[in-house]
């Protein structure tokens, strides 16, 4: 289970955003470089979807297989201000897309996403930050060649993992860390598009001149 | 990870494997000198079946048949799928398993667990063990691991694991069970692995060897 929330920033306001959440976070710096690839089943198997994340921010490529369930809902899931959805995510070898392939699925679509990411703790909460752009890619797999999809804009998503016992708690750690990046963008469950926040420009001015200055969590 | 072989008891034409034979063969085990025993051993199988969208009808054809996840006792906290037909393996963490669930586009249908004792003989560990259905416990044969600590080449230690292998023959003959025990024979380069030895070999030993061992049961039934 995970708890997220999602909002995005214009791509010239994101050395601010670093510079802010260098000074929240107190942890260092990670760099993202993750070619996502949807498979789904094909249309003789029952209807799924899967995802293969390939870390290409190390040396030595890694993957990881992940399904995402559908939103947590009722009352008390519509009265968080953060998603809650189940996941399963497991480590694997690179034979990993060639195994799906072999039991029957098919490449929906496939993204990299670049960018930086922090992960750090929040009222005992595991977060993690990360500030994405999404770039398609003109060929298979050809991610030396991807292009942004929506140039001009970075994905800034917050994720942190969660139990049936707990998701309330980290909920809440996400939207009080929330507040502290208001100033520049506002964050929602994903699906909920808030847009722009039209104080950006002049919290990012703010940070760029004064290099920071927040007090670290 | 150091080398392993993987044997199976082949019963004479016309026997019946039974319980006796797990027996003897440990009492062959038992009487190397200097052997010791450690322990027991346990890897369990699980053979896939595709689950179609249309679930009136049958698996379609195109869909592999031979998918098979084995959860190895030396490694519990990872789980491997090997697809024979493909020469395909797939090394995961056991959570891997979860995911499976999740997706919902292919379900165990039976499986197989491998149990039995284990036994250290200088450079050796041996795992002699039966394979057993599972829920019902009937017993489908009986298999031995033979891992050799020193070396992780294969080509390195072909040759003391063939002398390993015929010491274990002969003395499996002089108790005139009604069989013997044959090595899994697997072309390892047709499964993209090299000559350093890795759970995806053991896991695609165990596939080759569970399929004759079934063909062997189903025989002598």
């Amino acid at each position: 289970m995970e708890c997220v929330v999602q909002g995005i920033i214009e791509t010239l306001h994101v050395e601010a955003l670093e510079i802010l959440l260098v000074g929240l976070c107190g942890a260092p710096k990670q760099r993202v470089r993750v070619h996502e690839l949807c498979l789904k089943s094909g249309p003789n198997l029952v209807s799924s979807e899967v995802r293969l994340l390939c870390d290409l921010a190390k040396t030595t490529p890694s993957w990881t297989i992940r399904h995402v369930g559908g939103a947590m809902r009722g009352a008390g899931a519509d009265q968080l201000s953060v998603l809650v959805r189940p996941i399963a995510e497991s480590k694997a070898s690179s034979t990993a897309l060639r195994f799906f392939y072999g039991i029957g699925y098919k490449l929906d679509h496939e993204v990299l996403k670049t960018g930086f990411a922090f992960q750090f703790q929040n009222r005992g909460a595991n977060l993690t930050v990360s500030v994405t752009s999404t770039n398609r890619m003109p060929r298979l797999h050809a991610t030396d060649d991807a292009v942004p999809i929506t140039p001009g804009i970075h994905l800034v998503e917050i994720t942190a993992p969660a139990a049936p016992e707990n998701y309330t708690e980290v909920a809440s750690a996400i939207a009080s860390f929330c507040e502290y990046l208001s100033p520049l963008l506002h964050l929602s469950k994903p699906g909920i598009s808030t847009g722009i926040v039209p104080t950006a420009a002049e919290a990012a001015a703010s940070l760029m001149s004064s290099g920071g200055g927040i007090k670290i969590l | 990870m150091t080398v392993k072989w993987l044997m199976h008891f082949q019963p004479n034409q016309g026997t019946t494997l039974t319980s006796q034979v797990m027996a003897e063969a440990c009492a062959v085990a038992e009487s190397f000198p200097g052997v010791s025993r450690d322990g027991r051993w346990r890897s369990a199988m699980t053979f896939y079946r595709a689950v179609p969208r249309d679930q009136s009808l049958p698996a379609p054809s195109d869909l592999p048949r031979d998918l098979i996840g084995i959860s190895l006792h030396d490694l519990p906290n990872e789980y491997l799928f090997v697809m024979r037909s493909q020469r395909l393996i797939l090394r995961a963490h056991s959570s891997v398993q979860t995911v499976m669930d999740k997706l919902q586009s292919y379900k165990g249908r039976f499986f197989i667990n491998f149990e039995g004792l284990q036994y250290k003989w200088g450079d050796f560990k041996l795992r002699i063990g039966k394979c057993l259905y599972n829920p019902n416990e009937a017993l489908r044969g009986i298999v031995m691991e033979v891992e050799y600590l020193p070396l992780s080449s294969m080509d390195k230690s072909q040759r003391v694991m063939e002398e390993f292998y015929e010491i274990w023959r002969e003395a499996v003959a002089s108790k005139l069970l009604a069989g013997q025990f044959i090595n899994t024979e697997v072309n390892f380069v047709e499964y993209g692995l090299g000559d350093s030895y890795t759970p995806q070999h053991t896991a695609v030993l165990y596939g080759m060897c569970v399929v004759q061992v079934i063909a062997s049961s189903n025989k002598n039934q």
